[in-house]
């Protein structure tokens, strides 16, 4: 998506953009995740930055395309791109290629105490952290999607007709379940609390299943596809990306069915495209596809405060670091903020 | 939706051995100083030349939005994406589709996928076809027929291989099938890139260029399931109301068999003249400005599919004439 920059006037900073640390760096910026107090951005020429207390480290150059996908292993980063290789690389920039496919694409990383996967094409790579040849776990369509639960026992990849759970049996065999519903399956995440699993949709749907009793049901209503989605506190809140509110469903109490959203408005016409949960907090930040980012309480909708504003690229990244001090956002035009979160009297 | 940063999207399609991956290399050499992405099919052929070629699976999913022909290319869907994150700019990407390919789910995929839709435009199907092999082909395999049907340009290829009659009989066959395609002979796919690049043939606009190829129909074809083609023209201003519930219905009921429609379309007291080309049940419309000054405005409408004798289709839209 563009917009035309000289249609909007200039806006005044907001106080995080004056405090904060800005990089224009003209390259599209595909994934962050924090690891520690240090975030690391993934970006659309292959390379990886590292950013920590308003410094960025020099780009690390990773892939020869495009940094698809990004996960973190303790204190390694783990990314996967178009180069085919799916690569562990450490704070201090140094490589390990865990594997390379050549012409095919590392589509997902994900990892859990030590054990490392990737998904290129229809199979998921399972590395066991004792062992050196990896798992392949087949399905039949492309993977969409893959997330651990939290304790790490269940792996679920999300595919064209539905969710595969995958779990290691007693004897170590993996066993998998199929959770079908047509359609295509793209990110795919548990509930903190373990009790569900939720999908984001090609039809711009959210796709829910509880797992105690298998009950499904799907969370409908958006104008375009969910891109982003993340689970606020422990369970409390889903909150997603794909309208012109942030939409939050509630997954407390006997969970959303039959009960209604929260939305967050922002500006007029203006899509969320991504939802990045604030730890801790019964908040959000949310990005705009014009690169705005807002803070809001999701129970009180009057307390929203602007982080940064407009910069005329859809926002692709936020991450907060460990301490809950600093977020970073980046978007699709190369522009990052990274700025502190509380005023300084407040620390 | 159309602006000038969407990535131009040719799909080059074509039965096994009809020249495709020689028209590639052609397009990829004799392009200097342009910055392609190419997408193939993993079982295709080998030996292109080109810095970013990307391993497709042709895996097609229906669409759960009750359209129950509304099936789409979800490793395209997943590619472009991709692509699209890259920090140097493509000029354009060509998808080269295998010789059993439907080209429906490859056209669907930029209706129906916002993002797709927003950053790529599919500019033109090409469809290359052995001049010595398509009758037979096109007897024994649907998929041949229905290449045929969507193309918007012809590359008749191997020319040089048949016999001038039989050329013809072959060109007579193609214009039944799709009387809207430019079919251009060659030999080894020698052709100006001009003539199968930046067409814009899937844009509303170049709609109103449509001047099909009318051939003298004689209706005597073998099968029942052939791929036809027909088209009407009203001088008469169409009821819009009457229109749309005919025309939604016709869609929802028949989208299967219909392959391709596109139409110019003048309503009773509208000042614009609206335009709309569509994929089986998947649809882009849109008024295109007022008529122009001095010309006659008339309606036309033109289907390409199967069993279209079947759907009472001048029947349906003399309805839709105004009283």
């Amino acid at each position: 998506m563009t917009a035309d920059v000289d249609q909007f006037p200039e806006l005044d900073k907001t106080k995080f953009e004056q405090r904060g640390t800005e990089f224009k760096l003209k390259i599209p910026v595909t994934n962050a995740v924090s690891i520690g107090n240090s975030i690391a951005v993934g970006f659309g020429d292959g390379t990886v930055r590292i950013f920590f207390s308003g410094q960025s480290s020099e780009p690390i150059k990773a892939h020869d395309g495009v940094v698809l996908c990004m996960s973190t292993d303790g204190d390694n980063i783990l990314t996967g791109g178009d180069d085919g290789r799916f690569l562990k690389i450490s704070l201090k920039g140094e490589i390990t290629e865990i594997t390379n496919f050549g012409s095919r694409w590392v589509d997902h990383v994900t990892a859990h105490n030590g054990n490392l996967v990737c998904s290129s094409g229809k199979v998921v790579y399972y590395w066991d952290k004792n062992k050196k040849v990896p798992k392949s776990l087949d399905h039949d369509s492309t993977i969409g999607g893959l997330a651990f639960d939290a304790k790490g026992r269940r792996l679920a990849v999300a595919r064209y007709g539905g969710v595969t759970v995958w779990k290691k049996d007693y004897s170590n065999k993996w066993k998998s379940t199929k959770l079908d519903w047509k359609g295509s399956h793209n990110k795919v995440s548990f509930s903190p609390d373990g009790q569900y699993l939720v999908t984001s949709m090609q039809e711009n749907q959210i796709h829910c299943w509880r797992l105690k009793d298998k009950i499904d049901f799907a969370m409908s209503g958006y104008g375009s596809k969910i891109k982003s989605f993340g689970f606020v506190g422990d369970s409390k809140y889903l909150a997603t990306s794909g309208a012109i509110d942030a939409i939050c469903w509630p997954f407390d109490g006997d969970g959303p069915m039959g009960r209604s959203p929260i939305c967050l408005p922002y500006l007029a016409n203006k899509l969320v495209t991504y939802v990045e949960p604030f730890p801790n907090e019964n908040a959000i930040f949310s990005g705009l596809n014009e690169g705005s980012v807002f803070l809001s309480q999701i129970e009180n909708t009057n307390n929203t405060i602007i982080i940064r504003s407009f910069t005329g690229s859809e926002v692709s990244a936020i991450a907060v670091t460990e301490d809950r001090s600093h977020v970073l956002i980046g978007d699709m035009g190369g522009n990052i903020l990274w700025t502190s979160i509380w005023d300084e009297e407040k620390k | 939706m159309e602006n000038s940063n969407q990535v131009p999207v040719t799909v080059l399609t074509g039965f096994l051995g009809a020249g495709k991956t020689t028209l590639l290399n052609r397009i990829l050499t004799e392009q200097h100083g342009k910055k392609y992405a190419v997408i193939v099919n993993e079982f295709g052929e080998q030996g292109i030349d080109n810095d970013l070629v990307v391993d497709a699976d042709e895996e097609v999913f229906e669409m759960n939005n009750g359209c129950i022909c509304c099936t789409v290319r979800g490793d395209l869907i997943r590619i472009l994406s991709g692509l699209m994150k890259r920090a140097d700019k493509l000029d354009a990407i060509i998808v080269e589709t295998t010789g059993l390919a439907d080209p429906a789910p490859v056209a669907q995929t930029f209706f129906v996928d916002q993002d797709v839709a927003e950053r790529t435009k599919l500019d033109a199907i090409v469809t290359v076809a052995d001049a010595v092999h398509l009758s037979s082909q096109i007897v024994d395999h649907h998929e041949a027929e229905e290449q045929i049907a969507f193309g918007d340009v012809i590359l008749l290829n191997k020319i040089d291989l048949v016999k001038e009659s039989d050329l013809e009989q072959v060109k007579n066959r193609i214009r039944k099938i799709n009387p809207f395609a430019k079919i251009i002979n060659t030999t080894k796919c020698g052709v100006p890139l001009d003539e199968i690049l930046n067409l814009d043939a899937f844009s509303l606009k170049r709609v109103l260029e449509v001047e099909p190829d009318f051939l003298e129909s004689d209706h005597d074809h073998e099968h029942d399931d052939d791929v036809t083609s027909v088209s009407f023209v009203s001088d008469t201003p169409l009821d819009m109301e009457k229109f749309q519930t005919w025309f939604g219905k016709l869609l929802q009921t028949k989208g299967q068999d219909i392959l391709r429609t596109k139409g110019i379309l003048d309503f009773k007291d509208e000042s614009d003249r609206y335009v709309f080309q569509g994929v089986h049940m998947l649809m882009d419309a849109s008024p295109m400005g007022k008529w122009p000054e001095g010309k006659e405005r008339s309606s036309r409408l033109v289907f390409i599919g199967r069993n279209l004798e079947s759907m009472n289709l001048k029947e349906g839209f003399e309805n839709c004439k105004s009283a």
